[in-house]
């Protein structure tokens, strides 16, 4: 009995499937908290840091909140790559490693992105509701944003 | 104070502006800069001028053009000579470096996206006032401030021409700014 050509092209794709299941990418969960992470740079009120942490660091920092998700492949791959760009971009965990110049750009670029709403990217908060930005939480961050680059500038 | 005298310089420069279309079009280098130019070299000319490229690119609202003046930017910027630099300069690069290449990558990347690109390129721009004044150009530059820009908090550029034209207000209001120093070569 031979099989008809769909059938074999689905048992293809299965097999695929579950292969890919064992390739696992590592994941970013450090776990420590850097001597050049922001917290430890500059001074972060509670409430700011909470929403960076709710919001932001899942791409931006060295620890990753997984969702069930990321064990299933191809998600999982699909999850890495945006969190390696995110990091490539801003990293909170090694904010202190950036010269001062960039980090005032960093700074800068963290207001424009919650001022015109870019960040979070409307993909991430589609699966995370609770990331969303509230007026309130926005000006909170633009103004603690620009008090920091501020000082920064100033110690120039 | 300053903020009502920029206003004024932005209104007259604005007023004027229409009158001044025909004189603008005589002095503004409309050609891409030729990578290698007569005169003094310096080990950052080439990216002084991916860098000019760029700023004539934005004051044209040619956000494509932009594009690729950030790729011959970065060209540039990867080509440099470390060991020709003096002690001094290797320092500024080193600061200055890493910053100027991510603006530019951003640039390059935002083909479609002018507003993006003009907010790297203010923060460019900071950079390249910086490597400019450690290294020298070979040609004379002048440092022009738009006050409007930015929420009326101000943003500055080079410009190879003394003319007023506006990178980060493009054609809308392209002789908004001012001179505020000139480098010489």
């Amino acid at each position: 009995m031979s099989m008809s050509r769909t059938k074999k092209i689905l048992l293809a794709i299965l097999i695929v499937l579950i292969v890919i299941q064992f390739i696992q990418p590592t994941r970013n969960t450090s776990g420590q908290v850097l001597q050049t992470d922001i917290v430890n740079m500059y001074n972060v009120p509670q409430s700011i840091q909470a929403v960076f942490e709710n919001a932001c660091y899942d791409c931006h920092s060295n620890n990753t909140r997984y969702p069930w998700y990321a064990n299933v492949q191809p998600m999982g791959w699909l999850l890495a790559r945006h969190v390696k760009e995110g990091k490539d971009e801003l990293n909170f965990s090694e904010f202190g490693s950036y010269s001062s110049r960039r980090q005032a750009n960093k700074l800068r670029a963290i207001e424009n992105s919650v001022k015109d709403g870019t960040m979070p990217l409307s993909s991430y908060l589609l699966l995370h509701k609770d990331a969303r930005l509230t007026e309130t939480y926005k000006a909170e961050i633009i103004s603690w944003v620009r008090r920091t680059r501020d000082s920064l500038t100033q110690n120039k | 104070m300053t903020a009502s005298i920029a206003f004024t310089a932005c209104n007259s420069g604005n007023n004027k502006s229409a009158e001044n279309n025909s004189a603008d079009n005589n002095q503004t280098p409309t050609t891409t800069l030729s990578s290698n130019p007569t005169g003094e070299a310096t080990p950052i000319k080439g990216i002084v001028n991916g860098y000019l490229n760029l700023k004539n690119a934005l004051a044209n609202d040619n956000s494509q053009a932009a594009a690729n003046a950030a790729n011959e930017f970065l060209e540039a910027m990867n080509k440099i000579d470390k060991s020709s630099l003096t002690e001094g300069q290797k320092k500024v690069y080193a600061d200055v470096a890493d910053d100027a290449k991510e603006m530019a990558e951003h640039i390059s990347k935002s083909a479609d996206k002018i507003d993006h690109q003009r907010e790297h390129f203010d923060m460019l721009s900071n950079d390249i006032y910086d490597m400019v004044k450690a290294f020298g150009t070979g040609q004379t530059l002048y440092r022009d401030f738009c006050p409007m820009y930015n929420d009326n908090k101000g943003a500055t550029w080079l410009s190879e021409v003394k003319l007023i034209r506006n990178p980060y207000l493009g054609k809308e209001m392209p002789t908004c700014g001012e001179v505020k120093e000139e480098i010489k070569q």
